[in-house]
């Protein structure tokens, strides 16, 4: 049985933040990371990076809550990308026109080189 | 401060405004900063707001202060304008909804556009009269704000709408990834982890199981999400389910839904079908919906869980087929082992015999055959015995291996062919099924004193030509070996002149039929034998090998064919 509940944490460095997952990324799972997210921003964060290595599904509702948390780090002028996606929800990532507005890194190493993290 | 200054803040806070919510908790963000911004520039202490909600469309409490008492949801009959306690305002009467806030706000503030409900606001001041200026700021506040919202909500629903063509687009996509997956891997749970994840996604489900069928049950193959119990069927209400057991039809749920997943509230199960036969169930369960709750599953998500089963069906029919094709590989294989070790048992070549020319025809039917043929030296010559044994294919091979291993211990053993035929008839009847016989014809040549013995144990007659011509035929005069238990032998012996010709066989010969069933038959075999038995052996097989070819024409061969010829 595949899990379902999402787990998010959370490591601060220098340049901003990582945000981690752990499940699935529906509307709870959404919720909580913008929550964490919105937290982060409000402390000043402007640079974000999601590291989706331990999730495996997103529906719909998660996706329109990550576009939300997109378009709240550009209206801050902020950046805000991806890495580790499976290739099954890169393609949806890329569909969905997530892409478009936030980078996918193959790895956390090239989103920390990118992002300056 | 000056009405205009005042006026000019309350818009530039207004303007900075979220777009539209899409969550409870952003609708009452939203509405906090309205209320916040109405109470600091328009000079009111308390109130609460509502606004549209982001599925429902209908008037939520967004935000209120903590010293307002106020439903959470209200009707949808608004003031047409702002209504304000101290007169200044309409005087139409004041709302069930509006009479349960306490403390009675003073002024009750519209959000509208045209005959749309976007939201009301209703505030409190700490005395009763207002200035006629705070009402006209109201007035401009609510109308910018509803053509703000107004604006705000088509905007949304512009965003919303390329969101579902984009959706459609995911859809489509995956069930076409799905394909390919399934053309590149047969992996059956791999296959399924997929299937399930897509299905999950697209239909924005919290849980889904993909039964798979067990005999008389559906056991549970792969899961996401807690499930109640490994198998489908063992505790759902039978009513509920039937349609989709007996009928394979899909069923929708929002009642007794509970039964496949434990606290589950709506679920929808479709079968999963191939041409001829339903090989399992695909269910999902609690459709999400963007404010937090589980909403029902509906038509447009039925017919896409259909198509993922669909999808499923290939997999797992794809998968099947491909352990099938392994399977037979493997027989394939088996059979191709247990003919190179038949092949073993019977002679590689002809053996030589001084004073006797040999000529052997053997075509088994199939990659086993159940005719068996083998030549012994002996003191006295050469000893030669021609088997037929029952059934086809591995079984009879089987038979043939220890009919093989039996008699070369026996002829080892020195024994007379009377004796042999009689242990081998005991070892052959105790060793095997009762189904399982053999017939043959054994034969010693015993040159020096001119002489054949032989046993005839329920085999095809065997033929003695001697060079006058006359043919002699070697009838049957026993049990076939491995019939009856206590069936004994004895050996016939004719004389052999020089020059004779001796013709053993099997059915597979005699009875070769042609299209029409008609059989070859022994007449032809004998006129034949007796036209050419003076040619050399090599020739008479030969021309027995052809004519029996020309009358079967184009009929597939049925059994075994063995021949042997002797020329002492």
């Amino acid at each position: 049985m595949m899990t379902e509940e999402l787990k998010v944490t959370v490591v601060r460095r220098e340049g901003g933040a990582i945000l981690y997952t752990r499940g699935y990324i529906n509307n709870v799972g959404g919720e909580e990371i913008a929550n964490q997210a919105y937290e982060l921003i409000d402390q000043g964060v402007t640079t974000l990076l999601l590291n989706l290595r331990e999730t495996k599904i997103v529906n719909s509702i998660g996706i329109s809550i990550l576009i939300e948390i997109i378009e709240k780090m550009m209206e801050k002028e902020g950046r805000l990308g991806f890495c580790c996606l499976t290739p099954v929800i890169q393609k949806t990532f890329q569909i969905m026109g997530l892409a478009q507005y936030a980078p996918i890194f193959q790895d956390e190493e090239a989103a920390i080189r990118e992002f300056e993290l | 401060m000056l009405p205009a200054q005042k006026f000019s803040e309350l818009l530039g806070e207004l303007d900075r405004l979220d777009r539209l919510p899409h969550s409870n908790s952003a609708l009452q963000n939203r509405g906090h900063n309205i209320l916040g911004a109405l109470l600091r520039h328009a000079g009111y202490s308390s109130g609460a707001i509502w606004l549209q909600g982001p599925v429902s469309r209908s008037l939520l409490l967004a935000a209120r202060t903590p010293d307002f008492e106020c439903p959470s949801e209200l009707s949808r009959t608004l003031p047409l304008r702002i209504l304000d306690r101290s007169g200044n305002g309409e005087s139409e009467e004041w709302s069930r909804d509006y009479e349960t806030m306490q403390p009675a706000p003073h002024t009750l503030v519209p959000l509208r556009r045209n005959e749309t409900p976007l939201g009301l606001v209703a505030l409190r001041r700490d005395q009763d009269e207002i200035d006629g200026g705070t009402l006209e700021l109201l007035e401009a506040a609510a109308s910018y704000l509803s053509m703000l919202l107004t604006a705000q909500r088509m905007a949304d629903e512009a965003r919303e709408g390329d969101f579902q063509l984009k959706y459609r687009l995911w859809e489509l996509e995956s069930l076409y990834d799905i394909g390919l997956s399934i053309a590149s891997t047969l992996d059956q749970q791999e296959l399924s982890d997929e299937i399930l994840i897509r299905t999950i996604s697209l239909l924005n489900a919290r849980r889904a199981a993909l039964y798979l069928r067990k005999g008389e049950q559906y056991e549970m193959f792969r899961s996401f999400g807690e499930v109640r119990g490994q198998f489908f069927g063992s505790e759902i209400d039978p009513d509920s389910f039937s349609g989709l057991l007996k009928n394979q039809s899909p069923i929708r749920l929002s009642e007794g839904a509970d039964c496949l997943f434990p606290g589950c509230e709506t679920l929808i199960a479709v079968p999963v079908a191939t041409a001829t036969e339903m090989v399992g169930v695909l269910a999902v369960a609690d459709k999400e919906l963007r404010d937090g709750g589980v909403g029902g599953f509906d038509e447009k998500d039925v017919r896409l869980l259909q198509q993922f089963a669909t999808q499923a069906a290939m997999a797992l029919e794809n998968a099947r087929l491909h352990k099938d094709a392994l399977e037979k590989q493997a027989i394939e294989r088996e059979l191709e082992l247990a003919a190179t070790i038949q092949r073993d048992i019977l002679p590689r070549t002809i053996p030589t015999f001084p004073g006797m020319e040999i000529e052997v025809l053997a075509r088994p039917a199939r990659q086993l055959g159940g005719d068996y043929y083998t030549f012994i030296e002996r003191e006295e010559g050469m000893s030669l015995c021609v088997a037929d044994v029952s059934g086809k294919s591995v079984p009879a091979a089987i038979l043939v291996s220890a009919l093989h291993a039996a008699l070369q211990l026996l002829f080892d053993e020195g024994r007379e062919l009377g004796e042999i035929a009689t242990e081998l008839n005991r070892h052959i009847h105790h060793w095997s099924s009762e189904t399982k016989f053999i017939t043959l014809i054994l034969a010693t040549i015993d040159r020096e004193n001119g002489l054949i013995r032989y046993v005839n144990a329920g085999h095809n007659p065997g033929y003695l030509v001697p060079p006058g011509g006359s043919l002699e035929i070697l009838h049957s005069h026993g049990l076939p070996i491995g019939l009856m238990s206590d069936s004994r032998y004895s050996v016939q012996t004719r004389p052999l002149p020089a020059g004779s010709l001796i013709t053993f066989y099997s059915d597979g010969i005699t009875e070769a039929d042609d299209e029409t069933g008609d059989e070859f038959g022994s007449e032809r075999l004998e006129a034949l034998l007796l036209r050419e038995h003076a040619a050399p052996v090599k020739s008479i097989r030969s021309s027995i090998d052809a004519a029996v070819q020309e009358f079967v024409g184009g009929a597939p061969q049925r059994d075994d064919q063995t021949l042997v010829l002797v020329r002492v």
